[in-house]
């Protein structure tokens, strides 16, 4: 399998005119083929930095990005956005001026992977697998919250991307479509695995989806710790009155809560 | 017995839902209010000429009113000018959207294109289309021509600063997904650039119909020979008062009946918007 990941000594700096705003300093991280890493951090500490410089959006200023050793990004260079690491963005990208299905066909014919009538064929495979073949040609703009989320990742693994990147996906969901959702997702990466970056602010999202959960620190990011999660997959929303989950929640939260302390402190002090 | 059954049948009928022609009046109730209100005020203005008040008395009473459009609307002169404005109001528009929409892509989407042509557009947009008719005149050939080209002008600048603010607000997020979707420079332009603009497009496009009607009046008043604009200020010239009144309640209604037309246009073009 592919999409073996590694970060190496990643470093940026944003060069306002007026003062200089680190956002990652010296992060390592080694994500192996299929791994599920969560990324848990308080807001504006840099995660979503990372995320655009593994897909392309924006470079780093030292440091290394490899996926399967290839170089995708180095120090103010990357390697343009394409298929191998598709993002899943926080606020939804469908395009709302399209149909569902053309929304999760789109990507194999742009690449010229497969033709229209492949792809489509494909689209309706995969709507079906998440329950939606029958809003395959309505516009977006007509689905639930839920349910478009479900089509956006779709369409990112229709193009079996290397790499999944999830930018908190679920965060604008009430609390219980976001457990259906969750499931979904689990059931979706054993129909097709995938190595999968994920953000959140939800520590228990990040224990009942991860592999491995990073905690970065607040700005600028460096990585504070990082478990790998134990309990057995595939796994249920049981789980998450488990003691074995209890305890590794109870090993995270003292550090995420200090460190959104501290990007709020520092919130204020720029504020005052 | 079936004669009962019928019977029954039909008061059952009765008072599930209300008759026919009310059901009609509850529909179209606003419908039947705006008319109503329309129809007072005709009347309050028919009672009110006799009183003396300054001003109201010098102008005709609706009966005239309605006595010299139903003359008009006889006389092939009218239609001859209806023709001639809404051929003009068409030229000009279509003109407007196939010159500015382009631009507004080129200039929006390249960065030196835009930085040269940006400040020339600031400069000569403030002047007034009204402003330009003479100028107009000297330059083109023909009145038609310059008739629509002020036609062009007050459609135009709208048509432009639209398509323009339209695609500089597209979220960059759509242009990442299409990217890492694997779309190429021309995908981007035709699947992303050109359908998140369109909905501005189409506001723009109501917007300046409005003033299209406006400018071909006021051209047509100063430098034509025929359309509406030209039988109103003709009207005017011979006194002939009733006239006026209605070739402005035609303009009027015509001005609305195009507008409604872009509207129907613009949620054909982009039936993902929700309807307002």
């Amino acid at each position: 399998m592919q999409g073996a990941l590694s970060i190496r000594g990643a470093r940026k700096v944003y060069d306002a005119k007026t003062a200089k705003v680190v956002a990652l300093d010296s992060i390592d991280l080694d994500i192996a083929a299929g791994e599920f890493c969560a990324v848990v951090g308080p807001s504006g500490c840099g995660k979503t930095t990372l995320l655009n410089a593994i897909a392309g959006f924006d470079t780093l200023s030292r440091g290394d990005i490899t996926l399967d050793g290839q170089s995708l990004a180095s120090a103010n260079a990357s390697a343009p956005p394409d298929a191998s690491r598709i993002v899943v963005f926080q606020n939804g990208a469908l395009f709302p001026w399209r149909t569902v299905l053309w929304n999760v066909a789109c990507g194999p014919i742009m690449q010229r992977r497969l033709t229209a009538v492949q792809a489509n064929q494909q689209a309706m495979e995969l709507l079906a697998r998440v329950g939606l073949q029958d809003s395959a040609n309505k516009f977006p703009g007509e689905l639930s919250g839920g349910q478009r989320r479900r089509v956006e990742i779709v369409r990112a693994l229709i193009n079996e991307p290397k790499v999944l990147l999830l930018d908190e996906p679920f965060r604008a969901l009430d609390a219980l479509t976001k457990s259906v959702m969750q499931e979904y997702l689990i059931e979706l990466l054993t129909y097709v695995p995938k190595t999968v970056f994920f953000i959140t602010h939800d520590l228990e999202e990040a224990i009942f989806l991860g592999d491995k959960v990073v905690v970065f620190s607040s700005r600028p990011a460096r990585i504070r710790q990082s478990v790998t999660i134990d309990i057995p997959k595939p796994r249920r929303h049981e789980i998450l009155t488990s003691p074995r989950f209890l305890e590794i929640k109870a090993m995270l939260s003292g550090a995420i809560h200090e460190e959104a302390l501290r990007a709020f402190t520092v919130g204020e002090r720029e504020l005052a | 017995m079936a004669f009962e059954i019928a019977n029954i049948d039909g008061s059952a009928d009765n008072a599930a839902e209300p008759s026919r022609p009310r059901k009609f009046l509850l529909r179209h109730a606003s419908f039947m209010v705006g008319s109503l209100t329309i129809l007072l005020l005709g009347l309050a203005w028919e009672f009110a000429r006799p009183l003396g008040l300054p001003g109201l008395s010098r102008l005709p009473a609706p009966t005239a009113i309605v006595a010299a459009s139903a003359e008009l609307l006889h006389s092939p002169m009218f239609w001859e000018a209806c023709y001639k404005s809404t051929l003009r109001i068409i030229s000009g528009f279509c003109l407007a959207q196939i010159v500015g929409i382009p631009l507004g892509f080129i200039m929006a989407t390249n960065r030196t294109i835009f930085n040269s042509a940006f400040p020339v557009a600031e400069s000569l947009r403030p002047i007034p289309p009204v402003a330009w008719i003479p100028i107009s005149i000297i330059f083109w050939p023909t009145r038609e021509a310059s008739t629509i080209f002020i036609v062009f002008l007050g459609a135009f600048w709208i048509v432009l600063l639209n398509t323009i603010g339209g695609v500089s607000t597209i979220d960059q997020t759509y242009r990442r997904a299409a990217l890492s979707l694997g779309s190429s420079r021309g995908h981007l332009l035709r699947y992303i650039i050109f359908p998140a603009t369109l909905p501005t497009i189409v506001t723009g496009m109501v917007i300046s119909m409005g003033i299209c009607w406006e400018m071909v009046v006021a051209a047509e008043m100063i430098a034509g020979d025929t359309g509406l604009g030209y039988l109103l200020w003709q009207s005017f010239e011979i006194s002939a008062t009733a006239q006026v009144l209605v070739c402005m309640f035609t303009i009027g209604l015509a001005g609305f009946l195009s507008s409604a037309a872009i509207r129907k246009l613009g949620r054909l073009l982009t039936p993902w918007s929700p309807n307002e």
